[in-house]
């Protein structure tokens, strides 16, 4: 159903030029949607990591350099996102630090 | 995730490794076995199981493939994998045990091929290389968090 709706949602949008500029509220629910897509993706591993550990604990087949990796793999993604949530934040202050 | 594509092969490599290990473990384990199947009403001793190691390339779907034969090798793959675990055809070693349950009637047990040494030899290849692979995993791991520390 939900699938349905983005269909019909996607073919109603008016025709506009390739080269139009975006407004400024089209960019930022742009960059929301690619901040919670990589959030998702950031949560998805450290769920697929404890998912490994739990396997690994109750005694399941599952080989114990797989459970470090996804370990390692998840904390690096979340590493990243809290380098890049710094930037973010620093660029805001910045901006709220400019003089009128 | 191609920023974990070394990542990911260096944990294809660290699976085999283990696999290796096994096979090595399963034939040490059976190195006196003279009792592994029946083939025609006759215990056959146990044979040495070997891997067969290959690369293993892309993911293997149609893109992939149609990708790598268009633009001729430049793609790195996706790490090894172990296509089959087959067996020694070596004949079996002759030992003179006639109180064996096992000896024919001239008194000779037939022992299962493996040879200890061998599988030592391939037990510590298969640890050194998990010891590499780690090595490895480890370099891809530092660049990235380096990569972290780019303009703080």
């Amino acid at each position: 159903m939900t699938q349905i709706n983005q269909i019909q949602s996607f073919n109603i949008q008016p025709l506009k030029p390739t080269n139009a500029v975006s407004t400024s509220g089209e960019i930022q629910s742009k960059f929301a949607g690619f901040l919670k897509d990589s959030i998702n993706e950031v949560n998805e591993a450290g769920l697929a990591s404890s998912d490994l550990t739990n396997k690994l604990v109750r005694g399941e087949n599952v080989d114990l350099h797989n459970v470090m990796i996804a370990s390692e793999k998840s904390s690096i993604m979340l590493q990243t996102t809290m380098e890049i949530r710094n930037k973010v934040i620093d660029a805001y202050q910045e901006m709220m630090r400019m003089q009128m | 995730m191609s920023i974990f594509n070394s990542i990911n092969i260096s944990a294809s490599a660290l699976t085999m490794q283990r696999l290796r290990m096994d096979v090595v473990s399963s034939n040490m384990a059976n190195s006196e076995t003279t009792r592994s199947k029946m083939v025609d009403g006759v215990w056959q001793p146990y044979r040495r199981k070997m891997v067969e190691i290959s690369s293993s390339n892309g993911s293997g779907s149609f893109a992939s493939i149609f990708n790598d034969t268009v633009q001729s090798n430049t793609s790195v793959g996706s790490g090894v994998k172990v296509t089959k675990i087959s067996e020694d055809k070596s004949p079996f070693k002759l030992v003179y045990n006639p109180e064996h349950p096992d000896a024919d009637e001239n008194g000779y047990v037939q022992m299962p091929n493996v040879d200890p040494l061998k599988e030592m030899v391939d037990l510590m290849s298969a640890t050194r290389s998990y010891e590499a692979n780690v090595t490895v995993l480890n370099a891809s791991k530092g660049l990235l968090t380096k990569a972290l520390e780019i303009g703080k």
